[in-house]
């Protein structure tokens, strides 16, 4: 019981980085390869300029402090926290900011957790949810008290952007050690991205998600919200922007009623899933070719690809792999079991001339591609129903093969018109040649998914 | 004495029966050594019974005292005297004891079985494990390695010979004759036919695109085992078969209906849908290819059975998760 405990306790501080647990969820593994990042970024970053940066680091530190928070949340029966994280006060009035994903046990299961604070001056006491937002990750919550100290948002960092390179300090209360600063570097946004988030090169630590990123003034940049697991000092902010977004929402109208929380997620996640997929199809596809096929990719920027083949292994394989695969890390946060909103395709052409018919089928079917085919990701039945799959045989036209068509679908149990999709297509033409083509779609409605199913699907063809 | 009249003792396990002529009017039968028929069975007494004719040639059986008694196969309550009816047998402590006349009708005679199950049953060995290399190769994606077909051969051909074996020496315990030819023929046959049944069903499930197929096919394997028991119970001996035919049916019927609900149980519990597990060259499709619209049309009915499956309680341990967490 003790062991559960402690485990559970973990969980939630490692899925405080979701970025990192997202691409650990990607069927391929494009995280065996060496990602591409620049190693001099650190490097410049940690220039030592000695005493003054140091003095500008106390000052922040002393400046911002007061208005730091250590959000905890609390499992109800036991009064004992679950999960930590960090906030700051944005308001006299006792408005604060911090991720939604350090107040989601609470927002989801109110009757199972509570939420309270931390000050640095020792006091405690309950939060109150105000507003959410799912696809930047950030929560409003209210501190009761007057004449609080807070802390104001960048303007520059609001209206703009902040010139890369610039000095930032990330702050909270990492593993319940205590209230840090981390000093780092502003290093932009991250680049073909649909969610923004500003990439932070400095250490931010569980138990830091939700405090605030400030420059050299103490001023607001943005919040902290994640990290990759697969680098080093790769960390990610919401830009200030949002988070101001959300606050003036969050004054101007009324709070959101604890009870109204899932509706109020599957309202958001319903219209980001129209932003996004809407926007997905806008951008268009182009074709890829693979031997004789055409393999459809979507033109838009956010995906990542990255290329396999089995071309080195020895002994040298029998049949030939060369695939791609792109995907998003869209991901969103939604539950320490649910993350919605990536999307996915990948292919794998395989082509053999010692094989003969039935062993190159047998060969295809045992590709990863494929044996995922009855799978949509990671299965949580808590959070997601079993899958129904449609299979047939489908030709689009007489110029394009005809397709052994797998279409798996599963729904939301919290959310009403959210579902996750895949559909697996295996061309059917030729006997020692196939193209594998799939795509996964996480937290979609169904109409949509029917539609960009259909659009990839009719996207495979013949080259001629 | 014109008539001929013969006595036949079966002792508890009916492994041998004596059979003596009798010549007298008169015998005793017990444990003792001045008995006429020495009975060596703990159950009877030292004097159990004595046989009696009449003038008229019939006979009777009297209880001496025995503690045990005599009795009627067949029949309830101990009896002091039992007049022998033909066909009657009387039990005596375990033993059974019957008298034969001369003029009794016996079973027409068997004809020696000319024809050895021997051909037969090699030509199908040989095509099991023929059938089990082409099975192999069929899944040959990688280097093929001599070593695995020979490996693979030997160890199926032993463990035809060891079922085939066991088979045998229940027809020897039961029968008499281990017969381990026909039970070779028999497993031969199961084996072979299962091997065929079980990748006919993987191509029809690919070329009708009927992957439901797969979710049932294995009952196939439990009827096969069922007919080649039941055929093996045959070779033993082809007496009471309805009655093995009705326990074999029984006992298959069970394991089918216990795998079902363990099936049905897991598939609750882990949710794996049901697709296709092995493709087949896309020259075996029969199935026609729908448009896309079709398809869709398909994919899009699906809906309506998740928005139902939404509300039904999650299966399995999450609850046990859920548990742990609060």
């Amino acid at each position: 019981m003790d062991r559960a405990i402690r485990r559970r306790l973990l969980v939630p501080l490692l899925c405080a980085f979701q970025i990192g647990i997202a691409s650990a969820q990607q069927e391929p593994a494009p995280r065996l390869q060496p990602q591409p990042q620049p190693p001099t970024q650190a490097a410049a970053a940690a220039t030592p300029a000695d005493a003054p940066v140091s003095a500008a680091a106390e000052r922040v530190y002393a400046q911002v402090r007061p208005s730091l928070l250590q959000i905890r949340t609390l499992v109800a029966a036991a009064g004992r926290q679950s999960s930590i994280g960090s906030g700051f006060l944005v308001g006299a009035d006792g408005l604060a900011v911090t991720n939604y994903h350090v107040v989601s046990q609470y927002a989801l299961e109110p009757k199972t957790y509570r939420l309270e604070f931390k000050r640095p001056d020792g006091g405690e006491g309950a939060l109150e949810l105000l507003a959410i937002d799912i696809a930047n990750d950030l929560a409003v919550v209210r501190v009761d008290g007057k004449d609080l100290p807070h802390l104001a948002f960048d303007p520059r960092a609001v209206d703009g952007e902040l010139p890369r390179g610039e000095r930032a300090y990330a702050m909270g209360n990492p593993l319940d050690l205590g209230f840090t600063i981390v000093e780092g570097t502003w290093n932009g946004l991250v680049e073909r991205s649909y969610n923004e988030r500003v990439h932070f090169t400095g250490a931010i630590n569980p138990g830091m998600s939700g405090g605030p990123a400030v420059d050299t003034t103490g001023r607001v940049v943005g919040v902290n919200v994640a990290k990759r697991l697969d680098g080093e000092l790769v960390s990610f902010l919401v830009p200030a922007r949002k988070a101001a977004a959300l606050v003036e929402h969050a004054r101007s109208g009324p709070p959101i009623g604890i009870d109204a929380v899932r509706e109020e997620i599957d309202r958001q996640l319903l219209e980001w899933q129209a932003g996004f997929y809407g926007a997905l199809v806008a951008k268009g596809w182009r074709s890829t070719t693979f031997g004789p096929y055409l393999a459809p990719e979507s033109e838009a920027p956010w995906f990542n690809c990255w290329a396999q083949t089995n071309a080195e292994k020895t002994p040298k394989p029998r049949a030939q792999i060369d695939g791609s695969t792109c995907s998003t890390s869209s991901a969103l946060f939604v539950a320490e079991d649910i993350q919605s909103g990536s999307a996915q395709f990948s292919h794998a052409y395989v082509r053999s001339s010692e094989l003969n018919a039935f062993q190159f089928a047998t060969f295809v079917s045992q590709l990863p591609i494929y044996r995922s085919a009855g799978t949509t990701g990671a299965w949580q039945r808590k959070r997601l129903t079993r899958p129904e799959c449609e299979e047939r045989f489908v030709a689009a036209s007489p110029t394009a093969p005809a397709l052994h068509a797998i279409w798996c679908a599963r729904a939301y149990r919290d959310f009403a018109d959210l579902y996750d999709v895949a559909l697996t297509l295996v061309t059917q033409d030729r006997d020692h040649e196939a193209l594998v083509s799939r795509l996964v779609v996480q937290g979609i409605a169904y109409d949509n998914a029917l539609a960009l199913g259909r659009r990839f699907l009719e996207g495979v063809a013949w080259t001629k | 004495m014109d008539e001929v009249t013969w006595i036949e003792v079966l002792p508890r396990h009916r492994e041998h029966a004596l059979r003596q002529r009798v010549i007298t009017d008169s015998l005793t039968l017990g444990r003792a050594w001045d008995n006429d028929i020495v009975l060596d069975d703990p159950h009877v007494a030292a004097h159990h019974l004595r046989l009696e004719r009449d003038e008229g040639g019939g006979w009777t059986a009297h209880d001496l005292g025995s503690v045990n008694g005599l009795h009627v196969e067949g029949e309830r309550g101990r009896r002091d005297r039992v007049v022998l009816a033909p066909h009657l047998t009387l039990q005596v402590g375990h033993c059974l004891v019957r008298l034969h006349r001369g003029d009794e009708e016996v079973a027409a005679e068997v004809p020696l079985q000319r024809r050895s199950p021997w051909p037969a049953a090699l030509v199908l060995v040989a095509l099991v494990v023929l059938v089990a290399l082409l099975e192999l190769w069929r899944g040959e994606t990688g280097e093929p390695k001599f070593i695995r077909y020979v490996t693979g051969a030997l160890a199926l051909a032993t463990l035809l010979a060891l079922w085939t074996a066991a088979w045998a020496l229940v027809s020897r315990l039961f029968a008499g004759h281990a017969r381990f030819g026909a039970h070779l023929l028999v497993a031969a046959a199961g084996v072979l036919a299962y091997s065929l049944y079980d990748p006919l069903c993987e191509l029809i499930a690919f070329a009708l695109s009927w992957p439901r197929l797969e979710l049932y096919a294995w009952a196939g394997a439990w009827i096969a085992l069922a007919a080649t028991c039941f055929a093996h119970l045959r070779v033993v001996s082809s007496k009471r078969l309805r009655l093995k035919a009705v326990v074999v049916g029984a006992l298959a019927t069970l394991a089918i209906a216990t795998q079902a609900l363990t099936i049905a149980d897991r598939r609750a519990d882990w949710g794996q849908p049901i697709v296709l597990q092995r493709l087949a060259p896309p020259w075996l499709r029969l199935a026609p290819a729908r448009a896309p619209a079709a398809f869709f049309d398909g994919a899009a009915t699906l809906k309506a059975r998740l928005d139902a499956a939404r509300s039904e309680e999650p299966a399995g341990d999450d609850a046990a998760a859920m548990m742990m967490s609060d």
